[in-house]
């Protein structure tokens, strides 16, 4: 994973497929965690432009099964886009996702209880769907251009023959920066960092295996468990820390640092 | 709060990354005056009745919570750094303040950032923690 730089078209950081499909993975299974912990459905499938009628299947039909939802299979966030009221959802218990939507109030529960019920359903929505984008990023869902499920976008190779970037477009980049955040809230939740000794001690080991060039062992023990996530953890926080020097820099309007990296299509 | 993490170049699997260095503190070289008010004003006027709270937590990056500072609220370059450490070393600090509405639309653009934020009434008599 190359730093993030600031180019014409957004913010350019090249990755491993492996690093953008484990980065991807995990940005999905939090925005499942934050839907199933906070009641909201589950991702509704994008409706364009993947899902398109194709040839294949009579579009009258597929309209008419878009357009006519039995009522048992309207969820209560299609109810709430409707109608605009939302249910509350239940408050999570997981400890991951209660960090990503913490109480509002230290000592007062009646104002997290009504700060919770006003805004859990809006930031629960947002961070799932921030994350999802964030996948879909990492690992573009096959176009109609080129559906070859064995060809995805971002595998083919660019004019130099080198992996398109992984490109942030300027407006996209807070959602970005979000999702990252929420990642790393969460694993920093499962691996028990509390203290800034705590990730900085983590951030050391997973430095030092790197640099002796310890491979992350296969071994499904809770120690090889334990260096994967402190992996993906170091390796979230490098995609953050370096997207921000470029934001911040743009926010300052500063001058951006010269465009050296290629230009892919 | 972590300051920086000190590296050039990871890779999940394998990497040629240098080893992380604890980074020296930033230095910041904002105006006398702009410190001074900012060091004891904050972000809390006291005739607000409530205030927007930022907790320190071991995960967020120094440089993501400045430039939420700076980006969501506004606030120029040396104040948003004035409140980043007072949250980084004291643990806590009021980012915003006004009527509780408002304060619940920071805290919750606070929770989107992923930073703890908490609300909390202040009568109007209490200072700038």
């Amino acid at each position: 994973m190359t730093p993030f730089r600031a180019m014409r078209r957004g913010y350019e950081s090249r990755m491993d497929p492996v690093e953008r499909a484990v980065l991807a993975r995990v940005a999905r299974d939090v925005a499942t965690m934050v839907r199933d912990e906070t009641g909201l459905p589950a991702s509704a499938p994008d409706p364009d432009p993947n899902d398109l009628p194709t040839p294949h299947t009579g579009s009258t039909t597929r309209v008419w099964n878009k357009g006519l939802l039995a009522p048992d299979e309207i969820t209560d966030g299609d109810l709430a886009k409707l109608t605009g009221i939302s249910s509350v959802g239940p408050t999570p218990q997981d400890p991951a996702v209660r960090r990503l939507l913490p109480d509002a109030s230290t000592d007062d529960d009646g104002v997290a209880g009504e700060f919770r019920r006003l805004t859990q359903n809006d930031l629960a929505q947002e961070k799932a769907e921030r994350l999802e984008a964030f996948a879909d990023l990492l690992e573009p869902p096959p176009s109609e251009d080129d559906p070859e499920p064995e060809k995805a976008p971002w595998q083919t190779l660019g004019r130099h023959g080198a992996p398109p970037p992984v490109r942030v477009a300027r407006e996209s980049a807070e959602a970005v920066a979000g999702a990252l955040t929420d990642m790393r809230l969460v694993i920093a939740q499962r691996l028990g960092l509390e203290s800034d000794d705590d990730v900085n001690t983590l951030t050391d080991q997973v430095m030092w295996d790197q640099q002796m060039g310890r491979e992350i062992p296969v071994a499904a023990d809770g120690r090889a468990a334990r260096r994967f996530w402190s992996g993906v953890f170091v390796a979230a926080g490098f995609a953050l820390e370096t997207l921000m020097e470029v934001m911040i820099a743009d926010l300052r309007g500063r001058p951006r640092p010269p465009e050296t990296g290629a230009e892919d299509a | 709060m972590i300051h920086t993490l000190g590296i050039d170049k990871v890779g999940l699997v394998t990497s040629a990354a240098q080893m992380p260095q604890s980074a020296p503190a930033a230095t910041v070289s904002a105006g006398t005056a702009t410190q001074q008010e900012t060091e004891q004003d904050a972000a809390h006027r006291p005739a607000d009745p409530w205030v927007t709270i930022v907790w320190n937590d071991p995960v967020n990056l120094m440089s993501y919570v400045t430039y939420v500072f700076e980006s969501y609220f506004g606030y120029p370059q040396a104040k948003a750094h004035t409140l980043m450490m007072r949250v980084h070393n004291d643990g806590k600090a009021v980012v915003s303040s006004g009527g509780r509405e408002r304060m619940e639309v920071d805290v919750q653009a606070m929770h989107g950032f992923g930073l703890w934020a908490t609300l909390q009434e202040t009568g109007g008599v209490q200072g700038a923690a």
